[in-house]
Order: structure tokens, then C-alpha cells, then sequence
């Protein structure tokens, strides 16, 4: 069955479900911070900011794969 | 014997590498932002190249702070654009009086504000004079030019920071913690000095507007991974105790006669704790660890410098656009959004004429550079790769200018970075056209040669009030008490950014000026120590004493304060007890006020 994606309209404008993805998975990296920080994600990797980045876009597929 | 050498940065062509791998980032991230609108079929695919210009920054948190904002500004601008067309639809003079109040007030914002926060503010700004003027006889259109606007702008955020997370672009939080510790050494020396009596100035100044300085990049680590919060606290906090360490040190200067040996020792025990707060400090910066005290780092705000400057720029918008509408050209629009842009650009550099100097000369330089390109390299071609190639020279030399210490150099590579891809408007497929050309160079030109003329006609806030003013809003503040429950650290930080302020005004050449700035500085420093040392006393057994101390620091009553300062010390159990620190505390108080009242009386005397 294929997957159907919901759709957004703002003040009649549509936007793209993607957008919607990628705005909910910067939120959900936002609010990770604090964890990842008491976590110390910038000690368990050489590259952080390339870590993040791997992270950002693994909760983005995850929430295009579940919702 | 020691030697020590020097490490010697790696260069290329007499350029540090530094220099080539941002030029390079800058160019591959223009590349990406291009190919992601064409692909994506936006309106205007420059505005994503012109957006990777205006973020190419040395390092990823300067990039992605800068973005942020850039991203805030536009949605309010276009939020004003909006109200600012419904308002005033099919009406031309009014929405040009109302885009040059909206300029006007963003100004006024900015001036209260440093770094990317100003950015943001005039921003908000000239994105009006982008869509709401660009539009003018289009209202309907006003929305959709938003949203592309918008759109744009998001690519050209993506593109750069995917770029500098791949390509590992430099790390503020290093760099900040390396700089901080320099300048922690370089205060122990002036201390050091300071207890020779061969301290200056010069180099008191030198070190605060350096402290002072770091503000906009301590602000701008927080986003730069996961722990950039905790490290910009423990940044903000070394700056702030720095600041305050500093202060001691200067209050220490053995050419200033102190003739009391218990306030040297008050003096060297607090220089002893400043330094100690500042250790701690620096080394929850660098284990990446939350302050022992979380600070803030207050900005001297001055309303008069900034009312001032609002209120020019919405004339110098103003006069432009009489004259605009009085050529009566349709296309005109476009070169009153520059002018909006230049004045508000400006007017967060020292000198807005000298900014507006330098995009004058680097306009020319743009539009020759934009047509060897359009019409020598690329002309006709309508391939991708061929423009990626075409695009390396300029955009890589454009950028290499950028981290110039010069500001005429770094301009003329800002500017030639942005008004490059602006002229030659990159689309799919690509327009040769020489009228287009012709006339977008016209703009830019007439742009800014009519904003440097009105300029010219109405002066910027000069140096000279610019000076005045601020050392009357220091000698007005009678009492200096903590706003907003701040620490007195915090406040003297705030005296700090405005004696900042006051150099980048050429105050540096005022003798005078900068003499009293720093007796103001002085007096207001040890003022506020005194207080939250009085404050600590008030609930005790002396607090008749105490109460007696504050209404003489208000009212300036040097000699009641050295007659409380004698009665504490008699009370005193031992000398480390806290009455033998207010009482060295209140003879040093009651120095500072004298000092300060006999520059008073020999500015009347003159």
C-alpha cells in the first residue's frame, strides 16, 4: 500500500510534505540538545558537527518512515 | 638561553590556508544552492547564491547564527512587507513613507543591538524595500514574492551548512577558548605591570575592547554543536570576570598614589579572587562544563545615538526615493532596494558614508568582473558544470578578500561576492541579455552614487557627538545601580561595551575624552563593589554605619565616607574581617569620586 502523506495548507498556500518532515526533524534535533550534551555526543566523536548532521537525518527519514 | 620560534601558519600565495578553504566552501555552496533552486524551479535562484555570500563566515556557529537571523529578519520583513502593502495599496508616496519610517525604526533596533541580532534588525528593513517596493505595482504578487524569497533564502542556509559540516569548517569554540586564554595572560601582565607602576592606558584600553569585542562570537558558538550553549555560558562568564579582573588591575596602578597600605591589600586579595573566578572560568570553557556562576554580558545601549541614526537613514531612504520618483524610471524600484540596503548595511559599521565609499568603488569593479563573465566565459552556453567552472575565479577571489584585516578589502570581496551572481541572475535557462545587463549595472551603480549624494547632504551621526554624547550619558549616571538585578561584574561589563563604543568612535584620539570616560569607568566600578560589600552589612550590628555609607555614596559625600571608613576599621575584629574590607573599600571609593570631581573642576576651570 503506499504510503499517503498529509497535507499542510497555510493561509491557502500548500506546502510540501517534506518541508513539514524537515521542519518537525530540526525541532526534534532542537530539543535533543540538552540529552545530547549530558550525553556527551561531542566526546564520543571525532567530527560532531558531522555526527549531528548523520543524527539529523536519521530522525528525518524516521519520521517520513512512521507518520 | 631559551629560544621559542613561532609557528608559521601554512600559506598559498602569500594567503593562509584558512583564507583558500573558506573561499573554497564559499564556491562549492554557491554551486550546491544554484543546482538545488534549478532544481527545485525557484523564481529567482540568485537570492540563494546571494544568501551564501552574505553567511560565508570563518567559522560553522558564526555561519549558522548568522543564518538564523537572516532567516528571522525576512520573516519579519516580509510580515511588514505584507501589512505594509495592505495598508497602503495603490498608493506610491505613502508606501515609500511608510518603507522609510519601517527602515527608520529597524535602524533604531539595530543600533541597540551588536553582531547578527543587528543584522537581523535592518534586515527586517530593506526586506520591505525588496518585496513591498519591488511589487509596488503589483500588490497581488507581494505574497508569492515572499515565499519564493523565503524559499531561496532556506536553500542558501542548507547548502552552507551542509557544506561547512562536510568539508570540517573551522570550530569556534577552539578558537574562542584559545583567544580567551590569551587575553587572560595578557591581563596578568598589564596586573603585573600595574604593580610596577608602569601600566598604561593604551593598554588597558587595548585589552577591554578586545574582551569587549569577543561579545558577538560568544553569542554565536551556542549553535554550533550540542554542547554550544553550555560553552558560550562559560565563555560569557570568563569575558564578564575578565572585564571585572581588568578593572582591579587598573584600581592597583601604583601611579595612582595610594597612601593607604589597607586598600593595596583590599586591592591585591580582590585581583588575587578576580583572577581565580577567571581560572575557573577558562577551564569550564575548555572541559566543556556550565560556569560556577552563570553571567550575562550587558551592551551599553545608547536610546540619543540610536534615535539619531533612525532618523537619518529614513532620509537618506527618502531623499533617494523623491528623486527616483521624480526621474520617473519604472525599473527604479531595484535601485531603491539597494540604496535600503546599503544605508542599513552601513549603519552597522563605525562609518556609514565610508561604507556606502566602498560600495560605490566596488559596484564598477562588480559589474566589469559580471560581464567578462556573463559575455566572455560563459556566453551563451546554457550547461551547469560550465557555469560551476565559469563561477570558481570570481566567487574564490571575491572570498579570499573576505577575512582581510583591511575593511576596505573585505568590503570590496563582501560586495563583489554578493553583486557578482546579483548581475548575472542565474537562471534556467540562462538569459544573454546586454539590455538586462546594462540596466541591472545602471542600478546598482545610481544606487549607490544617490545614497552616497544624500549622505553627503545629511551628515551621519558624526565621531565627535557621537563622543559627546556618550561621555554625557557616563558622567550623567548618578547612580550607577544595578538594572535588572545585575551583578556588579555584570554592570561593569555594560560601562565596558560603552567605553568600546566609544574608541570605535576614534575616541582613542581624545585624550581628554577617553580620561574622563575612564574616571567614570573607575568611579562607577568601585562604586558598585562598595555597594554590594555595604549590602552584605545591612542586616548586622553596623548597619547604622552601613545605611550612613550608601546615603553618602549617593549624595557624594566623600568625607563622611572616609569618617564611616575610620569607624568600621575601629570596629573591625581582625583585618580580613568583611568591616576592614568595606572600610578599604570605602577609602578607595571616596578616592575615585575625588578624582572624578577633580576632572570636573578643571574641565570648569578651562
Amino acid at each position: 500500500m503506499a504510503h499517503t502523506f498529509g497535507e499542510l495548507v497555510v493561509g491557502g498556500v500548500l506546502v510540501a510534505p517534506f518541508v513539514t518532515y524537515l521542519v518537525a526533524a530540526l525541532v526534534v534535533v532542537i530539543a535533543l540538545r540538552p540529552l545530547l550534551h549530558v550525553a556527551g555526543l561531542a566526546r564520543m566523536f571525532s567530527h560532531d558537527a558531522l555526527a549531528q548532521l548523520s543524527l539529523f537525518v536519521t530522525i528525518l527519514c524516521l519520521l517520513m518512515l512512521l507518520f | 638561553m631559551v629560544a621559542t620560534t613561532a609557528q608559521q601558519p601554512f600559506t598559498i600565495a602569500r594567503l593562509p590556508a584558512s583564507s583558500w578553504t573558506l573561499a573554497v566552501r564559499v564556491w562549492l555552496a554557491t554551486i550546491l544552492a544554484l543546482f538545488v533552486s534549478f532544481w527545485l524551479q525557484l523564481e529567482a535562484p540568485f537570492t540563494a547564491a546571494v544568501t551564501v555570500a552574505i553567511l560565508a563566515e570563518p567559522t560553522r556557529g558564526q555561519a549558522l547564527d548568522k543564518a538564523a537571523f537572516r532567516l528571522t529578519g525576512t520573516i519579519v520583513g516580509v510580515a511588514a512587507s505584507i501589512a505594509i502593502t495592505g495598508l497602503f495599496s495603490q498608493a506610491r508616496d505613502l508606501i515609500l513613507v511608510a518603507s522609510a519610517v519601517w527602515l527608520g525604526l529597524c535602524v533604531f533596533s539595530a543600533k541597540l543591538l551588536d553582531g547578527n541580532r543587528a543584522y537581523a534588525a535592518v534586515l527586517s528593513g530593506y526586506t520591505v524595500a525588496n518585496i513591498a517596493i519591488q511589487q509596488i505595482d503589483s500588490p497581488q504578487h507581494v505574497f508569492e514574492a515572499s515565499v519564493e524569497r523565503g524559499a531561496a533564502i532556506a536553500v542558501g542556509i542548507v547548502s552552507i551548512a551542509v557544506v561547512n559540516v562536510l568539508m570540517s569548517a573551522p570550530d569556534g569554540q577552539s578558537r574562542l577558548a584559545v583567544q580567551l586564554a590569551a587575553i587572560h595572560r595578557r591581563v596578568r601582565d598589564y596586573a603585573s605591570a600595574a604593580l610596577r607602576g608602569e601600566a598604561d592606558s593604551a593598554t588597558f584600553l587595548a585589552l577591554l575592547r578586545d574582551i569587549v569585542g569577543l561579545r558577538p562570537d560568544i553569542a554565536s558558538v551556542a549553535l554550533e554543536s550540542s554542547s554550544g550553549t553550555v560553552v558560550s555560558a562559560a565563555a560569557r562568564s570568563a569575558a564578564v570576570s575578565l572585564v571585572a579582573e581588568l578593572q582591579v588591575a587598573r584600581a592597583l596602578n601604583a601611579g595612582e598614589a595610594d597612601l593607604e597600605p589597607k586598600a593595596s591589600a583590599w586591592k591585591m586579595r580582590e585581583l588575587l579572587r578576580g583572577d581565580a573566578r577567571v581560572c575557573q572560568d577558562l577551564l569550564a570553557l575548555r572541559s566543556v562544563k556550565w560556569p560556577s556562576r552563570l553571567q550575562r554580558a550587558p551592551l551599553y545601549r545608547s536610546v540619543r545615538i540610536a534615535a539619531d541614526t533612525a532618523v537619518r537613514a529614513a532620509l537618506w531612504f527618502a531623499t533617494a526615493s523623491t528623486l527616483f520618483v521624480w526621474t520617473g524610471w519604472s525599473a527604479a524600484s531595484a535601485s531603491l532596494y539597494l540604496v535600503a540596503t546599503v544605508a542599513a548595511l552601513g549603519v552597522t559599521t563605525p562609518n556609514p558614508r565610508v561604507f556606502t565609499a566602498i560600495a560605490l568603488v566596488g559596484a564598477p569593479i562588480a559589474v566589469v568582473l559580471a560581464g567578462i563573465l556573463e559575455f566572455i566565459l560563459l556566453d551563451g552556453t546554457d550547461a551547469f558544470l560550465l557555469l560551476a567552472i565559469a563561477l570558481a575565479p570570481f566567487t574564490i577571489g571575491a572570498a579570499l578578500l573576505l577575512p582581510s584585516q583591511s575593511p576596505v578589502w573585505s568590503g570590496l570581496g563582501r560586495i563583489n561576492l554578493i553583486a557578482i551572481p546579483t548581475i548575472l541572475a542565474p537562471s534556467n535557462p540562462q538569459v544573454y541579455s546586454t539590455r538586462h545587463s546594462f540596466f541591472t549595472s545602471v542600478f546598482i551603480v545610481a544606487a549607490a552614487a544617490v545614497l552616497l549624494a544624500a549622505q553627503m547632504l545629511i551628515s551621519p551621526v558624526s565621531y565627535e557627538k557621537q563622543r559627546i554624547q556618550l561621555l554625557a550619558e557616563a558622567r550623567g549616571e548618578l547612580e550607577p545601580g544595578n538594572r535588572n538585578g545585575e551583578t556588579p561584574e555584570e554592570a561593569t561589563f555594560r560601562d565596558a561595551s560603552r567605553i568600546g563604543q566609544f574608541l570605535s568612535a576614534e575616541g582613542a584620539q581624545d585624550n581628554r575624552a577617553i580620561t574622563k570616560m575612564l574616571s567614570c569607568f573607575d568611579r562607577s566600578a568601585m562604586i558598585r563593589l562598595c555597594s554590594a560589600k555595604l549590602t552584605q552589612l545591612v542586616d548586622g550590628p553596623i548597619a547604622p554605619l552601613a545605611r550612613q555609607a550608601h546615603e553618602a555614596i549617593v549624595t557624594r559625600d566623600t568625607a563622611t565616607l572616609r569618617a564611616v571608613a575610620r569607624a568600621l576599621r575601629d570596629k573591625a575584629s581582625h583585618k580580613n574581617s568583611s568591616e576592614a574590607e568595606t572600610a578599604a573599600c570605602l577609602v578607595l571609593t571616596s578616592d575615585a569620586i575625588d578624582r572624578d570631581n577633580g576632572l570636573d573642576s578643571s574641565r570648569e576651570a578651562t
